[in-house]
């Protein structure tokens, strides 16, 4: 049923009050701030799309965002970021830390940080979060570094991207 | 004479920097250009006024409209999923043009065969195919939609020649249809139903686990298209996202369902005794004095009883509608039905809900309810709801039509739903149910203009929103709700004045962007009452007419004697996005004796400052001439100042005169494109605060900086620009001083640790 749902919503575009999200975009802002030699990210998806995925991987029902939600709802959306969501820096794969997260309206945003990056000559991104279950699902990289701004596009067929300076 | 000079030499003491840019590079021939102000006039963007689309954003004394009634049977099958359909068409010609021929649309079409909507779309690879998908994709057997007009003829049985291009049919007139008089004719036809739950569609069926079906049915019939005085015969194809447009009739329609479905549709329903039981029919009347709570018509109960195969009867429901421009209806056995009586001035009207137990207990708790704030809301933005029914359907889907529309929202098999799912439910049918104002009576042509109803149906709707529950809606997020679409990538954004089919991102665009732009001229543009009047002069002028973008634009402006061209420019027109920051703070304390600045003006023009009177001078804090005891000075202290008031005033005018200590010499920055005001919020020493807000005009002669004298008697600790992000703002890190260094991160990490 929730499948059918939506699929629905897939192809029902134009019509639907805009309280329904239309499209099936996220965004991730990522920012490495010099000083304090640290990559700061904030990842923003729907969190309709992210149960949907959750709830099949698990085969429950987590509601999320709502006082049903499982107390360790984080460990659920970290073992999730830290297959769907990885990070290289110079060439080395780097965990981030979980920071936490907040709700807002229809998205969840997740606050990930890599600290003790002295220096950056490269990031790699891999994202491909919620690309095996929504065809349409488009993610938005945004990434700030020493006052370059450069933003990056993937969808399934394009999950990664590689910036140098 | 010495006045004049000190005159001249006060102009130049203001505008020293003005000579000094001058003076730096003359070196290259400047170009000319044309008016580029942000704030010139749109007389190049608006078409030019006359005597139908007045210039005043009103039907001009010689505005047309044509009027087209119908007289419809229809039967539904629902064995085959087939509906069938006669239907008699009165056209009359109220334009003072001569028709050859009509043109109507055949929007089922879009699901033909042979359909080329899907080949205007690109497409690619897909990772998962339903087995109905596959087959329709790639078997040669996609679903064989689309209507079959089985005749086309005249009041006397004639057949009229007539030809059909995709989605839109040309009936050629027996003899030229001439201005004032009317063409009677009609069309036989008949189309298979698609399932809706499948393939997108605004209409259609689904299927129940039980096998039951219920019917979402619309643009189920040749309608005709509307021929006005701006496009002439609407020629635009139907590619599925761009919506309708259509003319006012009244509407008699007849449809025969199987005996046990229940059924409601546009307009009122005509023989109740006969399509409902005794019991069902008493209920029909009692709920007509329901003010407080809906009341079951068709009770759970009896509609838990009907079930699929029971009956083989066929009953007819009969409508009719007054000054609609579209007929729809729904139809199921598995529908219950609960309605409430609605207020409204000195009529009262109905709020319905219709929907099956798979829409429980949410719907029970909320649709008619919602339906009855919204009606409420809306009237009281725009004027009375004129139509007796307003009816909420459960299907999956958003979608309306006069007086009935159908909309999402089921929880799971055990009844639980979210808050996500409740928002989202309440949200569509506000929503929905708003169409009726936007676009089906304020008739605007959703074909061209996507954002004309659903962008100002988007507006009104987050104030019933609010209304129905402000905790859940809060109306706060607004306009910011649209920072993000409005600072993304340019080359995928369009304008809000672009025809609906060639959008990017058709719910930002043609939604949320005019609603929060519209919030923002309500709320801290114009003000709610310059605001509700204008709105309210738009929607009553226009009321069952058809409006134009620019008949908004100038009605706006002309009931409310304010000029909004600037904003429709850069809001409508323009992908531009708003950036003000603060780009530097000045303090200045005042003085009698002369400063180095003033002096040097002087000498520029060969005199010295004692040759002119005594006055009062600032000085900046921090520069050579900045004393410490400066701090310590009271304007009033100053020998010529007080003098001056002691002469010119009475003691009891001097009591109540204050001169301010401090002035601060505030620097704006605009990196955004869009004209804005500016909002500014100081905060003092003692911890008090206060708002400027500078009108957007501030940018006329500066499109990128303005400076400001801001006078004050405390001393200023910080200041904040759009301090509750009123102005859709895409850049916050340039609106405070001094400047806040901390990112969104830190501030969340901050908040996470002390949590």
């Amino acid at each position: 049923m929730t499948f059918k749902k939506h699929l629905l919503l897939l192809f029902l575009i134009p019509s639907l009050a805009f309280t329904i999200h239309k499209y099936y975009v996220s965004l991730c802002e990522i920012e490495y701030i010099e000083d304090q030699q640290s990559i700061q990210i904030i990842l923003g998806l729907f969190i309709d799309d992210i149960e949907f995925s959750l709830n099949k991987t698990h085969d429950t029902n987590l509601y999320l965002a709502t006082p049903k939600e499982f107390l360790n709802i984080d460990e659920y959306y970290e073992t999730y970021l830290n297959k769907h969501f990885k990070i290289k820096i110079n060439n080395n794969n780097k965990n981030y830390i979980f920071i936490g997260k907040e709700y807002n309206d229809d998205i969840v945003r997740f606050y990930l940080e890599i600290t003790g990056i002295q220096t950056l000559t490269s990031i790699e991104i891999l994202n491909n979060c919620l690309f095996e279950d929504f065809e349409q699902q488009q993610n938005i990289i945004k990434i700030k570094i020493k006052n370059n701004y450069k933003t990056l596009y993937f969808d399934k067929n394009n999950n990664k991207g590689l910036l140098k300076f | 004479m010495k006045k004049l000079l000190l005159l001249n030499i006060t102009i130049l003491l203001f505008t020293t920097a003005f000579f000094a840019q001058e003076t730096t590079s003359n070196k290259k021939r400047q170009k000319g250009h044309y008016n580029i102000n942000k704030f010139k006039q749109l007389n190049q963007e608006l078409p030019t006024p006359n005597n139908q689309h007045n210039a005043s954003g009103a039907p001009g004394y010689e505005y047309t409209q044509q009027r087209v009634d119908y007289n419809m049977n229809i039967i539904l099958d629902d064995e085959n999923q087939r509906i069938y359909g006669e239907e008699t068409i009165a056209y009359h010609n109220n334009s003072k043009d001569e028709l050859d021929y009509l043109w109507i649309q055949l929007d089922q079409n879009f699901r033909a065969a042979n359909s080329k909507s899907n080949d205007v779309n690109g497409s690619g690879s897909r990772s998962r195919y339903t087995p109905s998908n596959f087959t329709k994709s790639f078997m040669g057997k996609p679903f064989d939609g689309g209507f079959n007009i089985e005749q086309v003829t005249d009041i006397n049985g004639n057949p009229i020649t007539h030809f059909i291009n995709q989605t839109m049919m040309r009936v050629n007139l027996p003899t030229p249809l001439a201005s004032g008089e009317k063409f009677i004719f009609n069309i036989k036809w008949w189309y298979n139903i698609n399932n809706y739950m499948e393939s997108r569609g605004r209409s259609g069926f689904e299927e129940f686990s039980d096998g039951n079906m219920a019917y979402v049915i619309a643009q189920f019939f040749p309608r005709l298209a509307v021929y006005n005085n701006v496009e002439g015969w609407q020629n635009m194809q139907f590619w599925g996202s761009s919506e309708f447009a259509l003319e006012f009739g009244n509407y008699q329609v007849a449809i025969t369902t199987p005996d046990d479905f229940i059924l409601n549709g546009t307009g009122n329903i005509q023989n109740p005794r006969e399509v409902f039981s005794k019991k069902q029919y008493k209920r029909f009347v009692e709920a007509k004095n329901s003010y407080e709570n809906p009341i079951f018509i068709v009770t759970p109960e009896e509609a838990a009883e009907t079930k699929k195969g029971s009956s083989q009867k066929t009953k007819t429901w009969k409508f009719y509608a007054e000054n609609v421009r579209d007929f729809a209806f729904a139809t199921s056995r598995k529908y219950m039905w609960d309605a409430m009586a609605v207020k409204l001035n000195d009529k009262t009207v109905m709020a319905y809900s219709l929907y099956p137990k798979e829409g429980m207990p949410l719907w029970e708790e909320h649709s008619t309810r919602v339906v009855a704030n919204a009606l409420k809301v809306y009237s009281q933005y725009t004027f009375d709801y004129p139509y007796p029914h307003a009816t909420s359907i459960n299907a999956e889907m958003g979608m309306e039509y006069p007086m009935i529309c159908f909309n999402y929202g089921r929880p799971n098999k055990n009844g639980y739903y979210s808050e996500r799912l409740k928002k989202g439910m309440i949200g569509v049918i506000t929503h929905e149910i708003g169409h009726n104002y936007f676009p089906m009576i304020v008739n605007s042509d959703e074909r061209q203009w996507t954002w004309m109803d659903e962008g100002i149906d988007s507006f009104v709707q987050i104030y019933a929103l609010e209304k129905y529950d402000s905790k859940l809606f809060p109306t706060s997020k607004y306009p910011k709700n649209i920072v993000g679409y409005m600072k993304g990538d340019q080359s995928k954004l369009a304008p809000i004045m672009s025809q609906g089919d060639n959008l990017f991102n058709f719910g930002s665009n043609a939604y949320a962007k005019p609603a929060a732009g519209l919030f923002m001229l309500r709320e801290t543009i114009m003000g709610q009452e310059l605001f509700d009047h204008a709105f309210k002069t738009y929607a009553k002028r226009w009321k069952f007419k058809h409006p134009t973008p620019a008949d908004f634009f100038r009605t706006m402006e002309d009931a409310s004697a304010m000029d909004l061209d600037w904003f429709w420019r850069g809001w409508f027109y323009t992908t531009g996005n708003n950036d003000i920051g603060i780009k530097s703070v000045k303090k200045y304390y005042i003085t009698d004796k002369p400063t180095e600045r003033a002096k040097n003006i002087v000498k520029r023009y060969g005199m010295t400052i004692d040759q002119l009177d005594p006055a009062l001078y600032l000085v900046l804090e921090g520069s050579e001439e900045f004393t410490v005891d400066l701090k310590n000075n009271n304007p009033e202290d100053f020998k010529i100042l007080n003098d001056y008031l002691t002469h010119n005033f009475s003691k009891e005018e001097k009591i109540e005169l204050k001169a301010p200590k401090y002035f601060y010499e505030l620097k704006f920055e605009k990196p955004g494109d869009l004209v804005m005001p500016i909002i500014v919020e100081f905060e003092y020493e003692d911890g008090t605060k206060e708002r400027k807000q500078y009108p957007a005009q501030i940018w006329r002669k500066n499109d990128q900086v303005v400076t400001k004298l801001f006078p004050s008697n405390k001393s200023i600790t910080k200041i904040t620009i759009d301090p509750d992000e009123q102005t859709a703002d895409v850049n916050l890190s340039n609106n405070s001083w001094p400047k806040n260094k901390e990112t969104k991160f830190e501030k969340f990490k901050k908040s996470q640790i002390k949590g």
